[in-house]
């Protein structure tokens, strides 16, 4: 049942992801993506980590996307403003071939790694509470510095964003 | 057996007070709007002469929308996203309401149910995030419509949800830190409890400034007047559902009551006490289960005393063979059956005496009226503002959005936190 669920999921996930990159139209692509992350979404709830589930829609779907979309719509992107592809499934279908030495080489790596059990973490693992006791507890220092960071990047969007004061 | 049909109730229960109330709300919405406007509102609409204060016309509604001709302008030519649009924000409204705790956990014999359509242990997050799953159905929808008033109401609705999503989930935030859990199911059990041994603690006495905060986003997350500018009739014609006609247009009409529904549920929940009746906590409702029943069939008969009284001065005809009159006759026959069946019920339950389950089981039905009863007011209220207030304006709405919201629920979030930790309550 779950092996259905995850292949379902899986599916889904990676239609997403070549519909982001093969659609023209740029809307078309924001809502592949967000058919993948949903899907993604739907592959952290089946291995038990529920919060990471629903932060993944709140997060990235509600809110990233939404931007996203917001601002290909503001731009009202038409059919005729978009470049011409005309040989384009020939070179997604050419690229895809290429790539068969650099996926087998890949493939090969995954093979040499060290065989570990693949079984879904059970219990607790995953739950809000724990997820957030290790979090605060184990890694404090790494989670403040990334928010800094996000801080950093908010502030430097501020003042990109600010007119110039006129001066005089 | 016992578990299947448990959570069948659920759902059946789920799906009354989200789909089963749209008919009721839009009745409501209508006749308060009246009522506010010093006017009567749609109260002629009858079935052989039962008008029902004109509850009829909300079924004479949905089936005009659902017999309409199912018309797609030419002009559109993405036919899949226009037409999935109205589903996606049907489906999540629907499943925001599946979360919501109707009654305390029910105990039948060794087995123990939650009393929510889907028994989740992390109902809040889920509520967000199909709350802001929905506003894609408005955006897709403005956008596949290719008309420049739907796309501007697109653009509007998602502005937005940007905007106002932050502050709905912060001012949640200061709640999640006074109930120390995410549990729904738990934050209700919290707010059974007395404070000074006789306040109620009920959400909006601990966190009145949450309590506002998050009224006003569930207002904007809804898209309810005053921050209906999606569709902003005056200004972009119908907004993003422009081009919509028939059962199209009567999804996202549906969508919109049930996600107000499905609001008014959670915020009854975080800061009304749930379905706690006041001062009667689970376990002081079981202890005193009996003089319940009492009090209800003494103030039953009352209450439908003057009731009826009510209709027969307000539903009679001069002519005799108006048919308007049998109405009122029918109501009160209904009303008398009613009373007898629930009076005759009760009593035998005081006279033969209730099992443990027994007790649990009406418990839980008295929760649930108390939880429609709520839910019912708090509908009202989103009616009545719709009604009193005048729509934002775009620039208004953000400033509200960003320079007020935003940094009121911060400092809420830092001053709870202070005092939590400070006093370690």
């Amino acid at each position: 049942m779950i092996d259905i669920i995850f292949f379902t999921l899986a599916i889904f996930t990676l239609a997403g992801g070549i519909g982001t990159i093969s659609f023209s139209q740029p809307i078309y692509s924001a809502m592949s993506l967000i058919v993948s992350i949903i899907a993604m979404a739907g592959i952290f709830a089946l291995l038990s980590a529920p919060f990471l589930f629903l932060v993944q829609i709140i997060i990235y779907a509600g809110a990233i996307i939404t931007l996203l979309v917001f601002i290909i719509m503001f731009l009202n992107v038409k059919n005729e403003h978009l470049p011409k592809e005309e040989n384009k499934n020939i070179h997604l279908t050419l690229s895809a071939f290429l790539l068969i030495p650099l996926v087998l080489v890949s493939l090969k790596a995954f093979n040499t790694l060290p065989l570990k059990s693949m079984e879904i973490m059970s219990g607790d693992f995953g739950s809000i509470k724990l997820f957030g006791m290790t979090l605060f507890q184990g890694w404090l220092v790494p989670f403040e510095l990334i928010s800094i960071l996000l801080l950093c990047a908010l502030i430097g969007a501020v003042v990109y964003a600010r007119k110039e004061d006129k001066i005089g | 057996m016992l578990s299947v049909s448990v959570v069948s109730i659920n759902i059946l229960i789920a799906l009354l007070f989200s789909l089963g109330a749209a008919p009721i709300l839009v009745w409501i919405e209508r006749r308060v709007a009246g009522f506010i406007q010093d006017r009567l509102g749609p109260n002629r609409c009858n079935i052989k002469g039962i008008r029902l204060g004109g509850l009829i016309q909300s079924f004479a509604d949905m089936l005009k929308l659902v017999f309409k001709e199912d018309y797609k302008p030419s002009s559109i030519k993405e036919g899949f996203l226009f037409s999935l649009s109205p589903v996606i924000v049907f489906v999540c409204s629907y499943l925001t309401f599946l979360v919501i705790p109707f009654a305390d956990d029910l105990h039948i014999g060794s087995e123990t149910f939650m009393m929510q359509a889907l028994p989740l242990e992390f109902g809040l997050l889920w509520f967000l995030a199909f709350a802001g799953l929905s506003v894609y159905g408005i955006i897709i929808g403005g956008w596949a419509s290719n008309n420049k008033y739907s796309l501007l109401g697109a653009i509007r609705a998602a502005a937005q949800v940007i905007s106002y999503e932050a502050s709905m989930g912060l001012s949640l935030v200061s709640v999640l830190i006074i109930y120390g859990t995410i549990n729904l199911g738990n934050m209700v059990d919290y707010q059974g409890q007395l404070l000074f041994g006789f306040i109620p603690a009920w959400g909006i006495v601990l966190q009145p400034v949450a309590a506002l905060l998050f009224v006003v986003t569930a207002f904007a997350e809804t898209n309810r007047t005053p921050f209906d500018i999606a569709e902003g009739e005056s200004e972009i014609v119908g907004g993003f559902h422009t081009e919509y006609s028939a059962m199209r247009f009567g999804l996202f009409f549906v969508g919109e009551y049930v996600a107000m529904s499905a609001s008014s549920a959670l915020i009854v929940t975080l800061f009304l006490g749930g379905y706690h009746i006041p001062w009667l906590n689970t376990a002081a409702l079981q202890a005193h289960v009996n003089v319940i029943f009492v009090a209800i069939m003494i103030l039953l008969p009352f209450g439908s005393y003057y009731f009826a009284r009510w209709i027969t001065k307000n539903n009679r005809w001069p002519q005799v063979g108006d048919i308007r009159n049998k109405e009122a006759a029918w109501l009160k026959k209904i009303l008398l059956i009613v009373n007898i069946l629930v009076v005759t019920l009760l009593g035998s339950f005081l006279l033969f005496g209730l099992s443990d389950d027994g007790v649990n089981i009406s418990v839980a039905a008295l929760q649930i009226i108390t939880f429609a009863f709520k839910l019912l007011l708090v509908n009202f209220f989103f009616v009545w503002v719709r009604w009193t207030l005048p729509r934002f304006r775009y620039d208004q709405l953000q400033d509200l959005g960003w320079k007020v919201l935003l940094p009121l629920a911060l400092a809420n979030i830092f001053f709870t936190a202070l005092f939590v930790v400070g006093f370690g309550v």
